[in-house]
């Protein structure tokens, strides 16, 4: 059984980084969200550092 | 932890930091992807044509070629398929540079026009009038439209259609007459040929059905 | 409306200029809707008089108009209140912009309506048309337009430099730039349709899916202070997840309009996850407002200090804008956008059932809302009650519109199924669905519908010119 998920590129251009992260179950739009996501986890940490900080002063 | 409660999720300033970032790098990935695309929808070059290279966007000289919109097994959806056969426009076999030209001519007539507050062209635009994306392959221009114009070729009935639209009713609602000249139209058709040679990713979907179904007397054929 | 502006500051008096010909823009957008939607039933209708294709684009035209001068007006009118400062910076300058954007306008119109088309050269694109839907306006008045819009811009910028520096007046700021910027993006010609759509998209999506989301959500934020006194940090706090929420999935949101343009299959993924996001932040806004709501109306029932709202109409249509910006662009926006469904409906009355609603309730409502606080400055008014024409307004209107919505989006049903699934597209497949009885008798329902918001329009009209001098009456009594 073949259930197209994870498929060789079938695209008109293939040889280009963004084709090649789209490699199947919605692999390019996951590190797109991932690496916009994450990044707030440091400020979340960063702003309650501060914002403890600022409290004990 | 050391210090006091203190809740992140009702700070303004995590919250401004937060979107800050987000637009920042939305905007850099837009701008990354849309340099990744720029390559891939310009134009082809007639060389690229003539060794078989797809493009997605092909150069203006495709209008020299057959071109047809076919099922393609691995992509699962339908996709144009350009030459190797020659098909040239009113006859005649143009030259890049001809070409262009008359493709320019095309673009902007179909602008001056205002084709695109009836028609739909790649999907986008009025839902008045029938989308243009494939009307260079539509049955309509097969055998019925020749017929109705007294032209021999599609083409020429396109040109004489495109010229006086208002004497060749196909439905209440009619094209008006737009002042088109023999030229321009000549334009628009190789603008129309061009466009159905895009690869458009499958849209519009099932349109080489219609066309066999239509040729074999389908369901709906009038 | 019309007078007793006198003693407001310079920024309201051009706020209420620009809000006057919105006003009369927005009814001649209804107008012209109506005559686009009889075309659908008597296709001889002004045939070879006024085209299809030439109301229709005075229909769209005047829509984006109406709406950014009743955007910019709304500018004018919370620069005083978010700066502390009566007159901007290069008042003057700003004054001269909106006759000569008003002159351009009507230059533009009246080509567009008598000119209509011209030959297929360069000369036609500058002078006559640009031909490409929304941004049809020549490109003698793109470069107006941008001209007068840098102005308003250095009036904005500058006087907020100068005054207060309020969240919301900080996310105004950068926001317009991105708005005027991103109109540049569509001021070129290219002979490759897909070049020419990518950037067409740019401009439409980035502004009605991106910026104006985010200057809907800074206006929602200043109407809740002026109009149940909000507290600021509540606002502005909701105001940064709004951006963050809204850039976050609009701007790589764009991506669903690169499906079938000759654009790469990799935007399928990009366009779909994102784009599904984007009713999220809306969902955020409809709460937010509410929550609000009754938050500071609860704390006045409890002090015995009645009702928290000061000004009835305005409230009512930020409410209205809170639904209908999520029902509209999102649930509307939503039901089309992954592209195993968009491949048969893109390009059909299912755009138009969503771009209806959408705009209506994204934009129309909140940006009327933001007139009836200009009348309430206007005549210096503590409290504006609804009278019985702005509540017969708020319904026509609303209900007129969702009928309309749900006649597109009958007919789009209609068109999708028998036009693109069962016939596959092309010319006679077109015509095939667009005379069959349901698609025909949905298009009676979406004019009759149409009228009804037009009625809606009169009573608006009628109550914006009214409201003021009674509600003025009733408080010296």
């Amino acid at each position: 059984m073949n259930f197209h998920m994870f498929e060789q590129c079938h695209d008109v251009a293939c040889n280009n980084f963004f084709a090649w992260l789209n490699q199947g179950p919605l692999t390019l739009t996951i590190v797109l969200h991932t690496i916009i996501i994450l990044p707030m986890f440091w400020i979340y940490f960063s702003e309650k550092k501060k914002l403890q900080q600022g409290k004990e002063d | 932890m050391a210090g006091k409660k203190a809740s992140v999720w009702t700070s303004i300033s995590f919250w401004r930091r937060s979107a800050a970032w987000v637009t920042g790098l939305a905007t850099i990935l837009l701008i990354w992807l849309t340099f990744d695309t720029m390559a891939q929808i310009r134009m082809g070059t007639d060389q690229e044509l003539k060794e078989g290279i797809k493009r997605r966007i092909p150069a203006p000289t495709v209008i020299n070629y057959k071109i047809d919109y076919k099922y393609d097994e691995k992509r699962g959806l339908e996709a144009p398929v350009i030459g190797p056969e020659k098909q040239p426009l009113f006859g005649k076999e143009l030259s890049p540079k001809e070409a262009a030209a008359l493709l320019h001519l095309g673009k902007l007539t179909s602008q001056s026009k205002n084709c695109m507050d009836c028609h739909t062209l790649l999907g986008n635009g009025g839902y008045y009038a029938p989308d243009l994306t494939k009307a260079w392959l539509d049955p309509m221009w097969e055998q019925t439209m020749p017929a109705m114009t007294g032209k021999k070729t599609k083409e020429e009935a396109m040109v004489a259609f495109l010229m006086h639209p208002d004497k060749y009713p196909t439905h209440a609602r009619m094209m008006p007459n737009l002042g088109i000249t023999e030229q321009e139209a000549k334009g628009l058709v190789a603008f129309l040929k061009h466009m159905s040679s895009i690869d458009t990713n499958g849209y519009p979907r099932g349109f080489s059905k219609t066309i066999k179904e239509f040729q074999t007397g389908g369901t709906y054929a009038k | 409306m019309l007078n007793k502006t006198a003693h407001l500051s310079p920024s309201k008096q051009l706020a209420m200029n620009y809000f006057r010909v919105a006003i009369v823009l927005f009814g001649a957008q209804l107008l012209f809707g109506l005559v686009i939607g009889l075309q659908y039933l008597f296709p001889g209708f002004l045939y070879e008089v006024v085209d299809f294709s030439v109301a229709r684009m005075i229909h769209i035209n005047a829509l984006v108009v109406w709406m950014l001068y009743a955007m910019i007006g709304s500018v004018y009118l919370m620069l005083p209140d978010e700066t502390g400062i009566e007159k901007p910076v290069g008042m003057g300058l700003g004054k001269l912009a909106f006759w000569v954007l008003t002159a351009a306008v009507a230059v533009v119109v009246v080509v567009f309506l008598f000119i209509q088309v011209g030959p297929g050269k360069e000369s036609s694109i500058w002078f006559i048309n640009e031909g490409r839907e929304y941004l049809e306006a020549p490109r003698w008045a793109d470069i107006g337009i941008v001209v007068v819009v840098l102005i308003f811009y250095a009036n904005v910028f500058f006087t907020y430099m100068k005054g207060k520096k309020t969240g919301i007046m900080t996310v105004m700021v950068a926001n317009l730039m991105a708005v005027a910027g991103l109109y540049l993006a569509g001021m070129f010609f290219t002979d490759n349709i897909s070049m020419d759509q990518y950037w067409w998209w740019w401009v439409i999506h980035l502004w009605v899916e991106a910026t104006w989301e985010v200057f809907v959500g800074t206006l929602a934020a200043y109407a809740l202070l002026r109009v149940i006194g909000a507290k600021r940090e509540i606002v502005e706090m909701w105001l940064w997840i709004e951006v963050l929420m809204l850039f976050g999935s609009g701007i790589l949101g764009l991506g669903h309009h690169y499906f079938w343009i000759g654009t790469p299959e990799y935007w399928w993924e990009i366009g779909a996850l994102f784009s599904s996001l984007e009713p999220v932040p809306l969902v955020a806004m409809f709460v937010h407002v509410l929550y609000d709501w009754g938050k500071e109306q609860g704390a006045h029932e409890a002090g015995g200090k009645g009702n928290a709202i000061t000004n009835g109409p305005t409230m009512a249509w930020v409410t209205v804008n809170a639904f209908g910006n999520f029902l509209g662009a999102g649930i509307w926006g939503f039901f089309h956008t992954l592209p195993q469904v968009n491949i048969y409906t893109h390009g059909s009355q299912f755009t138009a059932a969503h771009g209806h609603l959408a705009f209506f309730g994204a934009y129309a409502t909140i940006l009327v809302g933001m007139m009836y606080l200009g009348i309430q400055d206007s005549y210096g008014l503590k409290k504006l009650k609804a009278t019985f024409k702005s509540k017969m307004a708020l319904f026509l209107i609303t209900f007129g519109m969702l009928g309309m919505a749900v006649a597109l989006t009958i007919a789009g049903y209609e068109q999708v199924l028998v036009e693109r699934a069962e016939l596959g597209a092309g010319w006679q497949a077109f015509f095939t669905a667009q005379n069959l009885p349901w698609y025909v008798q949905a298009m009676v329902w979406r004019e009759i519908m149409g009228v009804v918001v037009f009625l809606g329009f009169v009573y608006l009209v009628w109550d914006l010119l009214t409201i003021g001098k009674v509600e003025a009456a009733a408080e010296e009594a």
